[in-house]
């Protein structure tokens, strides 16, 4: 919808049928997108194709040794994929319910606010190898060293982002909402909390894809299931066709929650509307 | 021509808002110098004065979000800032900005009021469509708010104030965004409604037609806010261009200089009679 539309200064009723009917069109630019992407990924299969022809095999093999070698880890190694995935899903739910919470609590309560602020900085100093290897310290169950690990890595970026969103929430919201008197819950609940979803599903999509990378390297230190200690393997039996392939099926899964990321975000957040730059 | 100078304070046992010789400092900026006033029960009320005068500042008092330093502030027979939650769905406010919340459809923006006061889901629902259609929505409930016109979120807005069933409602500046006709066709909507039910209506304003068009007195405020004119307008003044111009130029004298509202024509005015 255009701009002149949406901000038409007509206050009767009888142009709202016309304006309803004049929706954004973003169809055409998510078409574009999936036009880009199979085209980028051509490129790369194309120039995989071209190198493995002048470099010796374990180098770089064919694309097609590669789809083999996919089809493959798809039967036989499902179960690891799971693994992972249920490890991933479980971190990054905790971590979301933690870091929102930690992070309404950084926005909202001025007693805790500065403390639980010092914390999360300090944790966004630490490195995720630190972590890793005290994990091995602390923890027998590899579980709990993955879980552990994930949870403070991904922690602080939902912390801070919701505290921003507190921060960015405008005063004029506030007041309005004060104007009616309302519990502190009741604020949280109608103003403060609808606000910081947005802020959510940016984390999520932001830390989705780090959030795998962390959880295949945690599983090449500290288990010996999942779909990290199956590459460590493919690389230790010098099968590069696996590490590739396994490569291809991550990239694919980041892929495919993002997808599933945008999906979900475009039916909770379609009160928003998307603004168009030249 | 009704043109009557009144005193700013009233002893009658009706007023529903009582300021007295209050002050409110913010740091070393004064910003409300010993200002009296009454608000009676059932009457619309503007606050003008120009942009910096104070205006909002005086709304916040008796809203009771913000505390006097000196004077008194009785709302209701309470002290708004002391007594906060006594007040609560008493009041409600209309801002110059709508202050939609964008997740929330028009009806579900109109009902927040409700919702906040413990009304149950279906009748805060219930309500919120009746005060939908009293300010001309309807088709247009259940829109998000950024497929709203200016017009039609401000009326959002009104439908919200107006559907806690207040006893008071304040409007701060709440048509000086819109354009001259949609500004005009809704302050009209809104008065009209506000005398319907009967309910007070403090008006902040820096357009004196806006103050002329629906008040019942108006109190010119000066900078830092305090009453430099008082009037009563009745309708037979607002019918009367003669009239509402000879009260126009007064208040513009009493704001000092030139202060002609946009789109201000007093001698169109017959022809916009608000009743």
């Amino acid at each position: 919808m255009s701009q002149s539309a949406r901000t038409a200064s007509s206050v009767t009723p009888s142009r709202l049928g016309a304006r309803a009917a004049a929706r954004p069109a973003a169809r055409p630019g998510r078409r574009r997108d999936l036009t880009a992407l199979c085209v980028v990924s051509v490129l790369l299969i194309l120039a995989m194709e071209v190198a493995s022809r002048f470099v010796p095999p374990f180098i770089m093999p064919s694309p097609l040794v590669v789809g083999q070698a996919v089809l493959e880890l798809l039967t036989s190694d499902w179960h690891h994929v799971s693994v992972t995935l249920l490890r991933l899903a479980a971190a990054v739910g905790f971590s979301m319910l933690l870091g929102v919470l930690i992070g309404l609590l950084m926005g909202t309560s001025r007693r805790l606010g500065p403390y639980l602020n010092s914390l999360v900085i300090i944790d966004t100093g630490i490195p995720a190898l630190s972590w890793m290897l005290v994990a091995v310290f602390w923890f027998k169950d590899p579980e709990a060293r993955i879980f552990f690990i994930l949870t403070v890595i991904l922690l602080p970026f939902y912390a801070l982002n919701v505290y921003e969103g507190v921060r960015s929430m405008p005063k004029e919201w506030v007041d309005m909402m004060e104007s009616f008197r309302p519990s502190r819950w009741q604020l949280m609940r109608y103003l403060v909390i609808p606000h910081i979803v947005q802020y959510v599903f940016m984390t999520t999509k932001s830390v989705i894809g780090y959030a795998i990378r962390m959880v295949i390297f945690a599983e090449l230190v500290a288990s010996a299931v999942g779909v990290g200690s199956r590459m460590s393997l493919a690389q230790s039996t010098f099968r590069i066709d696996y590490v590739l392939a396994w490569t291809f099926l991550l990239v694919v899964l980041n892929l495919v929650l993002q997808s599933l990321l945008n999906l979900v975000e475009r039916h909770v957040l379609k009160w928003r509307a998307e603004a168009k730059v030249r | 021509m009704n043109l009557t100078a009144i005193p700013t304070t009233t002893t009658q046992g009706d007023a529903f808002i009582e300021m007295r010789d209050v002050s409110k400092h913010f740091g070393d900026f004064l910003a409300v110098d010993q200002l009296s006033m009454t608000v009676r029960r059932g009457e619309i009320v503007a606050l003008l004065g120009r942009t910096g005068a104070g205006k909002s500042t005086v709304m916040s008092l008796s809203m009771g979000t913000i505390a006097p330093d000196r004077g008194t502030v009785r709302v209701g027979g309470v002290d708004p800032s002391r007594e906060f939650d006594a007040l609560r769905g008493k009041m409600a406010v209309a801002f110059q900005t709508d202050r939609l919340l964008p997740w929330r459809t028009a009806v579900e923006n109109a009902e927040l009021g409700l919702l906040v006061l413990n009304h149950s889901k279906s009748q805060a629902r219930e309500a919120a469509l009746h005060w939908l259609a009293r300010v001309k929505l309807e088709g247009a409930e259940h829109k998000y708010v950024h497929e709203l016109s200016g017009g039609m979120r401000q009326r959002v807005s009104l439908a919200r104030a107006l559907a806690v069933d207040p006893e008071l409602i304040f409007l701060d500046e709440v048509f000086s965004q819109l354009d001259h006709v949609t500004s005009q066709v809704l302050r009209r909507d809104f008065s009209r409604i506000v005398r319907e039910v009967g309910k007070t209506c403090v008006f902040v304003t820096h357009r004196i037609e806006d103050a002329l068009d629906i008040a019942d007195r108006i109190y010119v405020l000066d900078a830092p806010a305090r009453v430099c004119l008082a009037l009563s307008v009745s309708e037979q003044t607002r019918r009367d261009p003669r009239a509402l111009a000879d009260l126009h130029d007064q208040i513009a004298q009493a704001i000092g200089g030139d202060t002609e509202s946009p789109g201000h024509d007093p001698n169109h005015s017959e022809n916009q009679d608000p009743s």
